[in-house]
């Protein structure tokens, strides 16, 4: 994961390619009603790469992510996945993009109305996938975040970690090649966090890129990957081999 | 290399999976709806119960006009002993006729009798002693305006009894109707407004309840068609189900008020036929009530959903 840190490092250098999967150049975001802002973000994730980001509460993390997946826009520079500047993007545009990303949200977003089955599989209705699809992929994604058996489980009959593995099988059941944990293992004890962090790194080991926030230096020390630190709306970039 | 026949049933279980989502969402939404469901379709009903009848009387009141006779129409009825024939060709000169029938007593008495019911005309006319009929012409001008001065041209001439136009009475029934048109034109606008208000309450109060399913299926890349079309559906479920009440009720007054036009004496009876509708009408009325159902149901639907949609 060297090679990851060295072309972080020549980020600012690099031209904009479409061979990248998410590039961001010069990124700024202001909230003026918070007077929060981050300032010329640069970042470039290959398909295949492993990122921590980081950063105290308040940092933008969350923001950075919003960035990414089209539900804020930049102010200023360009953020392109897969080659087409998300910021552009509308309609049916900007969700065939999304569907090629999962996104774990930092609150879940479960409905508590449905049962784990049908939140999970909501992603797929909604994308017009035929019933039988659905099916054929459903049990292996619970299998993969080992909630086989609280399937026909309503949200709040869940712990804290199955709400989130949940929300994590939602995100990976439409094979996403880029996949956004935003504090996956946030309510997660040691044991949990550890094992939601080896379904991430499979998944990754399958090839999809996968961005975590987390502010558990913990987390960060058991997987050897560049971190990206944000601090007063910039973002610094620590190579594997330097995290401590 | 698969055949081409093999690609139909692929798309064709596209196509499926999309209307089962779509009517399985719609029915969610319908459930969801709950008792504002009928408040949506009564409005409806009674909105298009109202048009359909002002529409249906309108047709009826042209229709029994029509039975009265054009508005072009003078008829002139000529002294006892006087023949039609000898008046053809003297009224054939005046510039404003466009055609003259003449009606034989004859014709005319057995026309009457069987108005009346009657077919045995030998027996009638023995009671009466005689026809008590006089021959009568049927004289088409070429405009409504001609009529008047015409008739009085006519009632000079010798050996007519008596000159008959019925432009004042249709002038009348013409005004009626047009009024009667114009306030349920009023009425029926106030109700089309006040349907798709209740339309757009009862879809929006359930696209807020969804909300959040909405705003997630935003993010894992649904299409604004696919999160809205269930909506836009339930819209059109609304305008349908009333069209079908309505029509119902439609039908089952008139028939209610042809039945009782058929218990009448003959010549009632006759203005009952006038109700009637041509099939043509009978065939079109229900598709105008579906169809103005259906607009005013995707119109409410698309206020309902519209600001959310644009986000
Ligand atoms: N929609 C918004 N409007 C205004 N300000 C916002 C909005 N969203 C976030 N902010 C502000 O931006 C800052 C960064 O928020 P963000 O959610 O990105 O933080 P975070 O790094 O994810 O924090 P945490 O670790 O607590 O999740 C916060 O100070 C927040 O108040
Ligand atoms: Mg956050």
């Amino acid at each position: 994961m060297s090679s990851t840190f060295q072309r972080l490092q020549a980020q600012v250098e690099t031209p904009v390619n479409d061979h990248y999967t998410v590039q961001l150049r010069s990124v700024c975001k202001v909230y003026p009603q918070t007077r929060f802002s981050l300032l010329d973000i640069n970042l470039t994730l290959r398909q295949g790469d492993f990122l921590f980001v980081t950063g105290a509460s308040g940092a933008g993390k969350t923001t950075l992510m919003k960035l990414i997946y089209g539900a804020e826009r930049a102010d200023r520079g360009e953020v392109r996945v897969a080659g087409t500047n998300v910021g552009l993007l509308k309609g049916n545009r900007l969700s065939h993009l999304r569907r090629k990303l999962g996104v774990v949200f930092q609150d879940y977003k479960l409905i508590p109305r449905w049962t784990v089955s049908e939140n999970v599989a909501f992603v797929l209705r909604s994308q017009g996938v035929p019933k039988a699809e659905i099916e054929r992929r459903l049990q292996p994604t619970l299998k993969l975040v080992g909630l086989q058996k609280r399937a026909d489980c309503f949200p709040s009959q869940l712990s804290g970690g199955e709400q989130q593995r949940a929300s994590i099988a939602r995100a990976i059941v439409g094979s996403p090649k880029l996949l956004l944990a935003d504090e996956p293992t946030g309510n997660l004890d040691q044991d949990n966090a550890l094992q939601v962090l080896e379904i991430l790194k499979k998944l990754n080991s399958l090839g999809i890129t996968v961005v975590i926030t987390t502010h558990d230096m913990g987390l960060i020390q058991t997987v050897k990957a560049p971190v990206a630190q944000l601090d007063s709306g910039r973002l610094q970039v620590v190579p594997a081999e330097q995290v401590l | 290399m698969p055949s081409p026949r093999f690609q139909v049933p692929e798309r064709l279980k596209l196509v499926s999976t999309k209307l089962s989502y779509l009517l399985q969402e719609t029915l969610r939404g319908l459930r969801r709806g709950g008792w504002m469901n009928w408040a949506a379709i009564s409005t409806v009903t009674v909105l298009l119960f109202l048009l359909g009848v002002s529409l249906q009387t309108s047709w009826q009141v042209s229709g029994v006009l029509n039975r009265l006779g054009s508005r072009f129409e003078v008829a002139v009825y000529l002294q006892p002993e006087t023949s039609g024939q000898e008046f053809q060709s003297q009224i054939a000169q005046f510039p404003d006729v466009s055609s003259i029938e003449v009606i034989p007593k004859e014709q005319a008495w057995q026309d009457l009798l069987a108005d009346l019911g009657t077919t045995d005309i030998v027996g009638a006319t023995e009671g009466l002693g005689e026809n008590p009929l006089v021959d009568a012409l049927k004289i088409q001008a070429k405009s409504a305006v001609a009529v008047p001065s015409l008739a009085r041209q006519i009632a000079r001439l010798r050996g007519v009894e008596n000159v008959q136009y019925l432009d004042e009475a249709l002038k009348h029934l013409t005004q009626l109707n047009r009024g009667f048109s114009q306030i349920s034109l009023g009425i029926i606008a106030l109700l089309t407004l006040t349907a798709i208000a209740v339309i757009t309450t009862t879809i929006r109060l359930i696209v807020v309840a969804r909300n959040q399913e909405i705003e997630v299926m935003k993010l894992v890349g649904a299409t604004t068609s696919w999160i809205y079309l269930p909506f836009i559906l339930q819209g059109i479920t609304f305008g349908l189900v009333g069209a079908l009440i309505s029509w119902g009720l439609i039908v089952v007054t008139r028939q209610f008020i042809q039945a009782a036009f058929a218990q009448q004496p003959s010549f009632l009876r006759a203005l009952g036929e006038g109700l009637q509708l041509t099939p043509w009408q009978t065939m079109v009325l229900p598709l105008i009530l579906v169809g103005f159902g259906s607009i005013v149901g995707i119109i409410g639907s698309l206020f309902a959903v519209r600001r959310f949609a644009s986000k």
